[in-house]
């Protein structure tokens, strides 16, 4: 009772400083967080830039991304340590005569680059993501401009809700199951489609629906009021208005289907293939053709072959080239769902 | 093709209706007859079901879970309009609404009018925009908006989007047009400017609307009808119903004395 | 009576039908038949899953049926008491390892230490060297046994020719096929017989182990004596379940049936997971299992703090600036695709996590130091990187419907922000943070490559008995197995079938873990909205 108080007093410093000390730990929480997210994005753009860009024009390495893969040889040559791809050691042992029976260390997949990667994984997200918005945005049509609530339309919920936490090394297993071995469609780009499809179909349709929601009920009454059918006024004052948030949202579906590996690994995806997809004979031959993936590319060089200075090169740059193509996405749906939103406000 | 009936017979006869919401009742035995090409006003305390009896007329309560017509009958021009028969597609074309909250569509003000044209699957241009500037004009619009048909209706004013809601409905032509609250959104300039708009159009409609204001019932309605907890309580012309009415209830009402 | 009378065409319109629909009902079904598809696909995931899976009990039945009648099972009891034998063995060395370590920290050094260790050494070796005959017994009958399962096998190959002959109607072809049906009484005859053999061998054996505990060396550390001694009582008891494996062995019923749910315990509860081997292949989910839950408990130990943690400081203390960054922030480390996360495990986070351990200042962390680089702890961290986003973003929405007024009122008492945080509005949020950390375990188990590149792939059940230590063994799981081994199995395989009940477990189980979270969350919503 020494020191002159008056009725606001601050309280006891012991306390405050508890609380400055625990709200500290929260919020060291949320940027250990960041960091930890930040840090492995870090590493892999840094150490795979050194792979994708170079220190010449055109500065990218176009050989990596647009070429196919091919196995790496080392090898001691005149004293000098040579790396070669595949096709360009076929040619140096035809040139060299004394270079026939040189001994080299060969890494597969380790030269050349992953262009058939790149082109599978855009195939395959297409496919997927136009099957996955057809039926999801009906789908959440349905749901929000016809249903009306009742048993089965909760049991609908429910199934969407429980679909999204199907694991998606099951839907692998499913998808094999049914589109490989029942349908016949063997390891193939469509059994891929479907099997990813079925996959982000509850994010579509959970985005859409919150897109639609959206919309202001007074633009249906006002159109059914002038005697628009339920169809045209879903057609004309309800969907126009929800497409943009539909998919704007239904992109970080498209991240979603490009980052999987597990439902590709045996549905669509090939470890090597020496074909790009769009060189088939028959046109349905393209549908029924395995692809490579990135994904499932980086998962066959990080865990099938040796890690060491000759093979980080590929590793790093895969893992880069993916990365940055799921983050821009991601980013851009995130952006863009977030201006949308403030604009939205009607 | 409207405006066949003469001026004093009913277009609407609504008959012994009893209305609910699930199982909450919300209208009880209400008989009305709603005279064409006339100005009926629906008053009454907040909740006594004039937006449900409203909704009923061109069954926009169709779209509402559980809500149904439990007894009685609502004809339109003798046709029996919850009957089999009839398509409430069609019902709408005939019956327009004007909401209380404006909601037009973010299109530009041009497509706004043109909407109900274009969903009867109406694509020549010249007639488009003769209706469009007829609609207009006769929503009292047309001066403030010929400039900018082209531009967002959201550009618009609170009053000059109204304005432009009833010249949306009054471009598919209807017979009939339900205002649940026109104005109660509306500044006075704005509100004045609509009920300007409502003694023109009522030579040419038969126009019900909702309003909690007495003056604006008694300055533009011919007939007035006074709800108290779902029933009504009295229906006659406007003047009765503000000097000598027949009701204890509606005289407490319009004098403000209640509710 | 309206003037013009009635007209009933009025309102009515002819429209267009089709089996009679009109095309609005035929434009919401569409839009209902897409609504079903949810449910469809979700009912074809199990009816696949079962499909392809059910096979599985009646060939794993089968399987359990010609490990008993072939006398693997027989065997397989005499060599239980082999390994106990050599774990006795190994309990020598490890004694020995201590006194070395001891004797040579003294001033003589390792030459010293291995004189003062040669007694020792000369027990240890006779007492290794008892098991000798057991051993010799043991895999004559191991032949004797595989012989049996190899002539079993050949002769359901045959079987399995003549059938497709037949279906090719190559009826003569067929008839050439020679299948003789395995007597399985007969030909385990000379198992039963070694039953006398095996009680010879195990009486020289009990003499000579209860001799040699008996007069035990001279503790060469007298720390030792201790364990010296407990290793004495170890000896012992192992002679006293001697008799008891002889009663196994005499009690053997080789035409015992297999039960029905014998097949499915064995999957459910077995300790194996054994494939491709020459003796007898197991299918026990339990090692499984439990790598699945162990990495999935590591990584939500770090996951819900963090987590939880975030969505608190972003939801209650964040100004709106910062919660502009970190939200879409956190929400952007969701979209790692998990196969870099699992690559950065393997290529940075796994040597990282190892050379920290070697840290002599944190050699008190359970389990600290370790040598393998990829184990439960490197799989867990990253995992918790996928979780934190799930549960960051589900938790900051339960706060954030919070209603309002808890919060001001609370702070209208006079609360401090904190106090208002932790006891208004954490409590009025818990049941939507539990069910977000449920559905981020749902995540967790499901996730398959950061734990296939990440987690060591050790298909055995953890060693829990080493308490917290157990966090940094490598491990295998549900979601690993299938990934790994679906590739490689044959098609209708007991194998294939045993992958897919895998997948079917961890159906059930993501479906389990659903379904709570939602219970959870509806059952303690606060208001109902
Ligand atoms: N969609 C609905 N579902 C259930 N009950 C409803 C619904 N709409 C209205 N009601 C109930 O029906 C009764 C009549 O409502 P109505 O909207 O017709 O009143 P109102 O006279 O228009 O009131 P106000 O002047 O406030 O607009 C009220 O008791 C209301 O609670
Ligand atoms: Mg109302």
């Amino acid at each position: 009772m020494s020191a002159p108080t008056h009725r606001f007093t601050p309280r006891s410093g012991a306390r405050r400083l508890r609380e400055a000390v625990v709200v500290a730990l929260f919020r060291a929480a949320t940027y250990a967080v960041l960091l930890a997210g930040g840090g492995v994005f870090a590493d892999i753009l840094y150490k795979g830039s050194r792979t994708v860009f170079q220190a010449e024009a055109p500065f990218i390495n176009t050989t990596f991304l647009f070429s196919s893969p091919e196995s790496l040889h080392v090898f001691e040559w005149e004293g000098r340590r040579r790396e070669m791809g595949d096709r360009e050691f076929r040619a140096f042992r035809e040139r060299e005569p004394g270079a026939a029976d040189v001994r080299a260390e060969s890494f597969v997949y380790s030269a050349g680059g992953i262009w058939p990667c790149i082109a599978g994984t855009l195939l395959l997200v297409a496919g997927a993501m136009s099957l996955a918005l057809a039926v999801g945005v009906s789908s959440a049509v349905y749901l929000s401009e016809y249903a009306r609530d009742g048993r089965f339309i909760r049991f609908v919920r429910l199934a969407i809700l429980n679909l999204a936490g199907v694991p998606s090394i099951v839907f692998g297993l499913f998808g094999f199951g049914m589109f490989v071995i029942f349908f016949g469609w063997n390891v193939s780009l469509i059994a891929g489609w479907f099997t990813l499809a079925f996959m982000v179909l509850p994010v579509v349709i959970t985005a859409s629906e919150e897109a639609l929601k959206a919309v202001p009920q007074g633009l249906r009454a006002a159109a059914l009021a002038l005697g628009a059918t339920r169809w045209q006024t879903i057609r004309t004052a309800v969907l126009p208005y929800a497409l943009p948030g539909i998919l704007t949202s239904s992109i970080l579906g498209i991240a979603r289907v490009a980052g999987e590996t597990a439902p590709i690994m045996f549905t669509a995806a090939y470890v090597v293939r020496d074909r790009l997809p769009w060189e088939v004979e028959r046109a349905v031959d393209f549908l029924f053709q395995g692809v490579m993936a990135l994904p499932y590319h980086i998962y066959v060089v990080s865990s099938k072959i040796p890690q060491n200075e000759y093979t980080e090169r590929v590793q790093y740059g895969t893992a880069f080239v993916f990365l940055l193509l799921v983050a821009l996405v991601a980013a851009a749906s995130i952006l863009l769902r977030n201006r949308l939103r403030a604009r939205l406000r009607w | 093709m409207p405006n066949q009936t003469t001026a004093s017979s009913p277009i609407v006869e609504i008959s012994e209706l009893d209305f609910c919401y699930g199982s909450v009742p919300a209208l009880h035995g209400v008989n009305l007859s709603i005279p064409a090409r006339q100005v009926t006003a629906l008053i009454g305390p907040s909740g006594c079901g004039k937006s449900t009896l409203l909704r009923c007329l061109n069954r926009m309560n169709d779209l509402i879970e559980g809500a149904r017509v439990v007894r009685g009958s609502i004809r339109i021009h003798g046709v029996d309009i919850h009957g089999p028969e009839v398509d409430v597609i069609e019902l709408r074309k005939h019956v327009g609404m004007v909401f209380q909250k404006s909601n037009p569509f973010p299109k530009s003000i041009y497509e706004n009018i043109a909407y109900g044209l274009r969903l009867q699957g109406v694509r020549d241009r010249a007639r488009l925009d003769a209706v469009v500037e007829q609609s207009l004009r006769g929503a009292a619009l047309w001066d403030e908006v010929k400039d900018r048909l082209q531009q967002s209706a959201l550009g618009l004013s609170g009053g000059q989007q109204q304005r432009l809601c009833i010249a949306r409905t009054i471009a598919v032509e209807p017979e009939v047009i339900l205002m649940d609250e026109p104005c109660s959104a509306l500044d006075p300039v704005a509100t004045a400017k609509i009920e300007e708009l409502i003694q023109e159009l009522r030579s040419r409609y038969s126009i019900v609307i909702v309003t909690h204001n007495m003056q604006q019932a008694a300055r533009c309605s011919d007939q007035t009808a006074f709800f108290y907890l779902g029933r009504l309580i009295e229906h006659a012309p406007t003047r009765d119903i503000f000097t000598s009415p027949a009701n204890p209830q509606t005289e407490a009402y319009v004098s403000g004395r209640f509710g | 009576m309206s003037a013009t009378g009635p007209r009933p065409t009025l309102f009515v319109r002819r429209r267009l039908r089709f089996l009679g629909l009109t095309p609005d009902d035929a434009i919401r079904a569409f839009f209902g038949g897409n609504a079903v598809v949810a449910v469809v696909v979700l009912a074809l995931i199990t009816y696949f899953l079962v499909r392809e899976g059910a096979g599985f009990f009646g060939q794993n039945r089968r399987n359990l049926e010609v490990y008993r009648l072939a006398g693997l099972e027989f065997v397989d009891h005499l060599r239980a008491q082999e390994e106990a034998h050599t774990a006795l063995t190994r309990r020598l060395s490890e004694l020995r390892l201590k006194a070395f370590a001891r004797l040579s920290a003294g001033t003589d050094g390792a030459e010293a230490a291995e004189r003062a260790l040669a007694v020792f050494d000369a027990y240890a070796e006779r007492f290794g060297a008892a098991i000798d005959p057991l051993r010799a017994l043991g895999s004559e009958l191991a032949e004797v046994a595989t012989g049996i399962k190899t002539k079993f096998m050949v002769n359901e190959d045959r079987k399995e020719e003549r059938r497709q002959l037949i279906a090719e109607g190559k009826a003569g072809e067929a008839a050439r096929v020679g299948v003789v049906p395995v007597d399985f009484a007969a030909e385990a005859r000379p198992l039963l017989a070694a039953r006398e053999r095996h009680r010879e061998v195990n009486r020289v054996l009990a003499t000579e182990l209860l001799a040699l505990q008996a007069a035990p060396p001279a503790p060469p550390v007298p720390e030792l004596r201790d364990l010296l001694e407990r290793f004495g009582a170890e000896v012992r008891s192992y002679v006293a379940e001697l008799p008891a494996i002889e009663r196994r062995l005499e009690t053997w019923d080789q035409a015992k049936p297999v039960a029905a749910g014998e097949a499915l315990r064995a999957f459910l509860f077995g300790r194996q997971w054994l494939t491709a081997s020459f003796w007898q292949d197991w299918y026990g989910l339990l090692p499984l299992l439990t790598g699945s839950l162990l990495v999935a408990g590591v990584a939500l130990t770090l996951a819900v703090p963090l987590g939880v943690g975030a969505a608190i400081y972003v939801n209650q203390f964040a100004s709106v600036r910062e919660q502009r960054v970190v939200k879409p922030a956190i929400e952007f480390i969701s979209a790692f695709p998990s196969v870099v996360l699992g690559f950065f495990g393997i290529a940075v986070l796994g040597e990282v996590l190892r050379q920290v351990s070697q840290l002599p200042w944190l050699a008190w962390v359970p389990g600290f130091p370790f040598s393998e680089r990829l184990n439960v702890l490197t799989a867990g961290c990253l995992l918790a990187l996928i979780a934190v986003p799930t549960i960051f973003t589900l938790a900051e929405d339960a706060l954030n419907n919070v209603p309002r007024a808890l919060p001001e009122a609370s702070l209208a008492l006079g609360a401090s922000r904190l106090q208002t945080t932790l006891r208004i509005v954490f409590p009025a949020a818990l049941s939507g943070i539990i069910s977000a950390v449920l559905l981020g375990l749902g995540r967790v188990i499901g996730e398959t490559m950061v734990v296939l590149l990440c987690a060591g792939n050790r298909i055995a059940i953890p060693d829990f008995t080493q308490g917290l230590g157990v966090m940094v063994e490598p491990v295998h799981t549900m979601t690993g197995i299938i990934a790994q081994e679906m590739g490689e199995v044959v098609r209708g395989s007991i194998h294939y079938r045993a992958l897919f009940m895998v997948g079917l477990v961890l159906f059930l189980l993501s479906l389990a873990i659903n379904f709570l979270a939602q219970r959870i969350l509806r059952r303690y919503r606060l208001a109902p909205s």
